[in-house]
This record gives structure tokens, sequence and C-alpha cells, in this order.
């Protein structure tokens, strides 16, 4: 592995969809069997159109998109979201991260998560990693 | 029935989590867009997979000595105290109303396979804003070497029922 810079400005993305059996396979590996995720029906009860991806997953690929930034998946050090907008079957996310400040060997940057229709599903996310 | 702040301060677990390596190579796979099967219909890791999070032999060479676990895979166990809050009946959230509000993972030492994750949880805030109550579970991981491994900060938030 060669050493990777790192510099205040970078930005970095990654793209995931939320294809129909993503919520399956995502509570295969989880655990997270709620039905909300799975089950259409359980879904209509609780007020939603159709089942939606946990929030987790998309939690998961924050940390990916960060993960394949850093070079290292162990130099991420915090993973902070608020989730803003559920994220349907179909939906493709888009991820972007700003690197915002390198001190005393912390990175931090600022990431966003928008659906196709440029909503964000989540805010105020923020991410750190030790460089 | 509101959600009832006298639980403020109760703690759960300890709750005990040997980290299994087909687990973390699965969890990777199916956060990656991948079909989580090591033999049936599997095509493989996906494109762009960290190769530590997956190929046992480029994690021998990293300087972890094995695959390592995607951070935020510290979920699978690491919510345990918030799962078990969110169903404590002295509680009185009604499951189909949650939603994930926040989350927050601080790492302090890799997940290897074979760890023995031990966390401890406690509920550290319960309140009522704009119509919609919110608790927060602080949650802490310990390694079977006693190292800090990951903090969480789980928050839920429980829509109304007129909403």
């Amino acid at each position: 592995m060669t050493t990777k810079r790192y510099a205040v400005g970078d930005t970095f993305t990654l793209v995931r969809e939320c294809d129909r059996y993503r919520p399956i396979y995502y509570a295969a590996v989880s655990g997270d069997f709620n039905p909300i995720h799975l089950d259409p029906e359980a879904a209509a009860l609780a007020g939603l159109g159709a089942p939606i991806l946990h929030g987790l997953c998309t939690y998961g690929w924050a940390t990916e998109c960060f993960v394949n930034y850093l070079g290292d998946p162990a130099k991420v050090k915090r993973v902070k979201v608020r989730f803003s907008k559920p994220v349907a079957l179909e939906d493709v996310i888009t991820f972007t991260g700003t690197v915002t400040a390198i001190t005393d060997g912390v990175l931090s940057a600022e990431l966003t998560a928008k659906n196709q229709r440029g909503e964000d599903v989540l805010k105020a996310a923020v991410v750190e990693g030790r460089v | 029935m509101a959600i009832n702040t006298a639980l403020i301060g109760r703690s759960y677990g300890p709750f005990s989590y040997q980290v299994g390596l087909e687990k973390i190579r699965e969890y990777a796979v199916a956060v990656a867009g991948g079909i989580p099967s090591t033999g049936f219909l599997s095509s493989g890791p996906p494109e762009g997979l960290h190769p530590w999070l997956y190929d046992l032999e480029a994690g021998a060479k990293s300087p972890y000595g094995s695959i390592v676990a995607l951070p935020s895979f510290a979920v699978v166990f690491a919510i345990a105290p918030f799962g078990t809050a969110c169903g404590d009946p002295e509680l009185n959230v009604d499951l189909l109303r949650l939603v994930h509000g926040e989350q927050e993972l601080e790492w302090f030492a890799p997940i290897k396979p074979g760890d023995t994750m031990t966390t401890t949880g406690t509920l550290t805030e319960i309140y009522s804003k704009a119509g919609k109550d919110f608790f927060v579970v602080i949650s802490e991981t310990q390694n079977q070497h006693g190292e800090r491994v990951v903090k969480g900060t789980w928050t839920a938030v429980v829509r109304s029922s007129d909403a």
C-alpha cells in the first residue's frame, strides 16, 4: 500500500441503489427483521406507503463511502448522521463527502446523501478518521 | 399513553456477542450491493469492495493480520441495549410508530473475526418535543482484551398516533 495523501477540500463519492431486495439482504446480515422493512402490509399499517430501507443500511453506505476514501476500514473514528427522509425501494442514493479539517491526526468531513430527486436522506452527517 | 420518562438512567446488559468471520464478510457484501450468500447463486464480492473487508489473503497481509469488519458492522451487536429498550414494556413505545432518528458511533479498535464483544447501555434521555417522543441510549462495547471498541449514541423518535 502506498501512503495516501489527504487534504482539506478533498471530495469523495459513492452511489448505492436500494434495489427491491436490498432490505431483505440487509435484514439477513444485520438481524433487523422489523416487518416495516420487509412486508408491504406491515409498512401500510405503520403509515408508510411501502417497505423502507433500514436507516442503518444507509448508515453502512455512509461508512463505506468514507472507508473507500480513507483506504483503511480501521481508520474510521466516528460517523454521525440524522435520518431525515426514508429510503424507498428503487431509490438511488448519492453520497458526497468533503474534507473540512485535518487537525492533530483527525480528519473531519461533511457528508451529504441525496436521493434521485435531490432530497436529503441524511442531515448533519459528519465523519472523522484517524490519519 | 405517553412515553415513561421515569426510565431515564435504566441500564441494559451486559450482552455478549462473538464476531463470526462469515458474518463480517456477508455484512460487507450486502452493504456493498451484493447478495450475502456464500454458495447459492453467489456472484462473489461486489466491485469496489475493500479487500480487507472480504478477501482472507489480503486481510492476512493487512496491518491487522486478518480481515476486519466494516466499522458499521458494530450495529449488529452494539444495538442490543437500544433494541431491548425499544421493547421494554415499561418504556411504553408503539414499535410501529418508532423511527430511528439519529445514529452516532465512535470506534476505538478494529472489529476482527473471533472477537468476543460485551455491550452495555443506558437510557440517558427521554423527552417530548413538537408532539413526538424521543429517547436516547448510549452503548459501550469492549472486546475480550478489555479494550474499548465502540461507543454508540442511538436516538429513537416515536411519531404521535395522530400524525
